[in-house]
């Protein structure tokens, strides 16, 4: 075939991929912003303006506080995509290989897409508190504020840009894989545990010059420099401040662009010699298969690691105030949090479903929660044991919990996993972002949260019971253990044979199937809603607890009875004139949880 | 004597779509099937339900008589699938795969290592003895595939697009496993696209179009005097659809 192709417009500018990328995002979030999705971008953004008019609002109180504010929008803007499935990946790098636009002009144009979106926008508004802080300082402070803002947000969208590439490719070995998870889990443990720092802060009589003058070094407070250097007259200063964040924002594009040739392939497990299987029935094979699973891919190491380190630094993290009540805490902790990270347990293998499906009768959820209890237990019981034998105590607790907890989570896990099925990319069609293991990240997340809540509940009973009856409590949690391990995992078995088809469709298509005469309705209401409302529903019902019980109702009746104890309640650690506010704030974010959940579910009932 | 695989009226609607509109299809045990169609036709819709991957909204599929939707564990037992682009437990080895699979289907240890063993040497996947499968090419997944289907010596075969993205050598091979499979008693269905291979390989052919079935028969009833590709153009091709060229293509 004799076909000479004209040169094809590959000299494209900058300008016009840029554009062109912009206006390729702009195409997709019109379509994408149906109903459901809509309504979920609408709940961020929402929340999203709260955290915008809260750091505005700091703007007008403190240079240092609004610095704080603004390291905090750092963090987020590079953690977040860690914990939501690997960030915003409308337009992917992956779709224009074949355009063989240079590595800089590719990173440039999928720049201008990703400040294209509700999160940019937002974060703009939160960054006019540059602004706000330069009317307060005079007119040439507000004119660098200007620059500043845009400069600012720049760095913040590829900062999460070059932190989601380097992470992907760390996620391409062991090492990388076990490095990242300690690294993130001790990150959201230290933002868990927020009010440590905060009351360690004030312990040490608020921000001190020190945490300020670093507030101002860290990249997220460059802008303010300037704003505040103009606003003092010192031109040079500001000029400099303004200059180097130029030139931050080069290099970390540049930085991009050459992950960006390095984001091939997906996720490549290691090529170490293989042990033979020595399973020798169907169940046992199942469990050999998982095991494999576990240690093989690269992102449940992660997973892993990253459980571990949270579980250890949140428990830990209390000690730099002197309180050592909360470590024993750790291997429960660590139960949770891996179970909330192993929610997509059906989803992970995509349609490798339609095995099992051929197959009737194979022991499948028994095989995948011994697989996991073999995987989780030991760690768990290592975590507990130890960190229960530093503080000596409390035992009859933290042996009940462990007990409840990990059959709790072994039932939960697979139970979860086939009744809200949120469907996933088959591991060899995965893009080049590791992290991304689904097509709807947003609701895996939040089963990610419903899975923590729900699995966290199972403990409950045994937490109640040692506080009533010691010892015997123990006895109760490995009682609830073992009846949810064995309950849920035969109601998860149960689902998958009689729905197995419609589940493996909806791996297939990446959609739930409408209900059509082979579906049948639960009678509950609570399934026949929208995934996603569902799983709001879920999260609020679940959630709700936490600020109105142990963080409202407790610690009031505490301080109506005049109770020494402030152990993780949060109120009480806090100086007297905010007790009460605190207090009620918690009270009422409980009640408006539940109130949304069940709005949410009402309305949606009635259609 | 009861057919390997019998399809009454299966049909299936996805959204205003349907998919596969009231199917019967036949095929007699110890038979070689073909079922052709475009794409989108409805051939994977239609095999998906024959073998329980697919729930049907109507109709019934029945593997030597036992009904796949009311007595599964009997109609699977006898039937081996391979389907088009799912994916396998990716994170094991060939070998892995393979008795991980047999282990599940209840065979004996020793069995599934030496079915397992055979399998890996006659579809040359043995070289690649460290490889997980999520590292294999598109050939090799298909190769791997073929042998899951075969692993518990079943008596239909029932593959979807087996020779997709296969190298010619491996697809000698296969022609030669599958033609020995119904040499020796077996039956097999197979979904193509390419002509000259249904000609090739089966006795028998269907021709699916729109979701509903076109031809069926044994290959000389359904091509008549003329090669199967003509035939198949005649059936689905739309009156005066000449060949358009792309102007701006040629100089």
């Amino acid at each position: 075939m004799a076909v000479t192709l004209t040169p094809a417009p590959a000299a494209a500018t900058a300008v016009t991929a840029a554009r062109t990328m912009a206006g390729m995002k702009l195409a997709v979030l019109r379509h994408s912003m149906s109903g459901q999705k809509a309504g979920l971008v609408a709940t961020g953004g929402t929340l999203g303006l709260v955290l915008a008019g809260g750091t505005l609002f700091a703007a007008f109180q403190s240079g240092d506080l609004l610095a704080a504010a603004y390291a905090v929008w750092m963090l987020g803007w590079i953690l977040g995509p860690v914990f939501s499935g690997g960030g915003d990946e409308t337009l992917r790098p992956e779709y224009f290989t074949l355009l063989g636009l240079p590595p800089r002009r590719l990173a440039v144009g999928l720049l201008v897409g990703a400040f294209v979106g509700v999160a940019p926008a937002i974060s703009l508004l939160a960054l006019t508190g540059l602004a706000v802080s330069g009317v307060r300082r005079g007119p040439a402070a507000v004119l660098v504020a200007l620059p500043a803002t845009l400069l600012q947000l720049a760095v913040f969208v590829l900062l999460s840009r070059v932190a989601v590439a380097a992470l992907g490719i760390a996620l391409r070995s062991r090492v990388g894989a076990i490095g990242t998870g300690l690294v993130n889990g001790v990150i959201l443990a230290a933002l868990g545990q927020g009010w440590v720092f905060v009351i360690a802060l004030g312990q040490a009589g608020g921000i001190t010059p020190e945490a300020s003058a670093v507030l101002r070094y860290l990249p997220s407070g460059w802008g303010l420099a300037a704003v505040e250097a103009a606003g003092a007259g010192n031109w040079g200063r500001a000029g400099l401040v303004l200059g180097a964040t130029a030139v931050l924002v080069a290099l970390l594009l540049a930085t991009w662009a050459a992950l960006l040739t390095r984001r091939v392939g997906a996720a490549r497990a290691s090529a170490r010699s293989r042990r033979p299987m020595t399973a020798s029935t169907a169940s046992g094979a199942v469990v050999a298969k998982e095991l494999r699973a576990w240690s093989r891919d690269l992102v449940r190491t992660h997973q892993l690691t990253f459980s571990v380190a949270y579980g250890v630094f949140f428990a830990a993290a209390p000690l730099v105030l002197g309180i050592d009540a909360m470590l024993p805490w750790a291997g429960p902790i660590f139960i949770v949090m891996a179970a909330a990270m192993t929610a997509g347990l059906y989803a992970v293998d995509g349609t490798a479903l339609w095995l099992t499906l051929t197959v009737p009768g194979a022991a499948d959820v028994r095989g995948r929660q011994r697989a996991w209890l073999l995987v989780v237990g030991p760690v768990a019981a290592a975590l507990a044991l130890a960190c229960t034998a530093v503080t000596g105590g409390p035992w009859p607790m933290v042996l009940a919990l462990t007990a409840a907890l990990l059959g709790g989570g072994a039932g939960i896990v697979p139970l979860m996993s086939v009744y809200a099925l949120v469907p996933g990319t088959d591991p060899h069609r995965r893009g080049g972002n590791p992290l991304r293991v689904s097509e709807d990240d947003g609701a895996l997340t939040g089963m990610a949260y419903a899975v923590l809540a729900l699995v966290a509940l199972t403990g409950a009973p045994a937490a109640v019971a040692v506080a009533l009856y010691g010892w015997a409590g123990v006895a109760v949690g490995v009682a609830t253990g073992v009846l949810c391990w064995w309950g849920f995992g035969l109601l998860a078995q149960r689902r998958l044979h009689a729905r197995g088809p419609e589940l493996l469709q909806t791996m297939r298509t990446g959609k739930r199937p409408a209900a059509g005469p082979g579906s049948r309705g639960n009678g509950g209401g609570f399934d026949e809603l929208p995934k996603r409302e569902r799983i709001i529903v879920g999260v609020c019902m679940t959630i709700a607890a936490i600020p109105l019980f142990p963080q409202g109702v407790v610690p009031a009746l505490i301080k109506i009875n005049d109770g020494g104890t402030r152990s993780w309640f949060l109120a009480l650690h806090l100086p007297e004139v905010f007790q009460w506010p605190v207090i009620a704030m918690m009270i009422l974010l409980g009640l408006g949880a539940y109130g949304t959940g069940a709005w949410i579910f009402y309305r949606h009932r009635r259609r | 004597m009861t057919p390997a695989l019998e399809i009454t009226g299966l049909s299936k609607t996805f959204g205003e779509k349907i998919a596969v509109d009231h199917v019967d299809l036949t095929v007699p045990q110890g038979s070689f099937y073909g079922l052709v169609g475009q794409n989108g036709a409805g051939k994977t819709t239609t095999l998906s339900m024959a073998v329980g991957l697919l729930r049907p909204d109507g109709g019934s599929a029945r593997i030597f008589g036992a009904d796949v939707w009311s007595d599964p564990s009997r109609a699977l037992s006898m039937v081996g699938v391979l389907p088009d682009g799912l994916a396998m437990p990716e994170r094991l080895t060939g070998r892995e795969v393979l008795t991980y699979l047999g282990l599940l289907r209840g065979l004996p240890k020793a069995v599934v290592a030496e079915r397992a063993e055979e399998l890996l040497s006659v579809l040359e996947l043995d070289v690649a003895e460290k490889t997980l499968v999520i590292e294999y090419s598109t050939g090799m997944r298909k190769k791997i595939g073929l042998a899951t289907a075969l692993l518990h010596a079943p008596r239909l075969l029932v593959l979807d697009e087996p020779f997709e993205a296969v190298d010619p050598v491996s697809a000698a091979t296969i022609k030669t496993i599958l033609r020995g499979f119904v040499a020796g008693g077996g039956s097999i269905v197979l979904s193509s696209h390419v002509m000259a291979l249904v000609e090739q390989l089966c006795d028998h052919v269907g021709v699916i179009d729109g979701g509903r079935v076109a031809a069926a028969g044994t290959l000389e009833q359904v091509r008549g005097g003329r090669s199967l590709e003509d035939t198949f153009v005649g059936l689905v091709g739309s009156a005066g659809t000449g060949t358009k060229e792309l102007s701006w293509l040629s100089r």
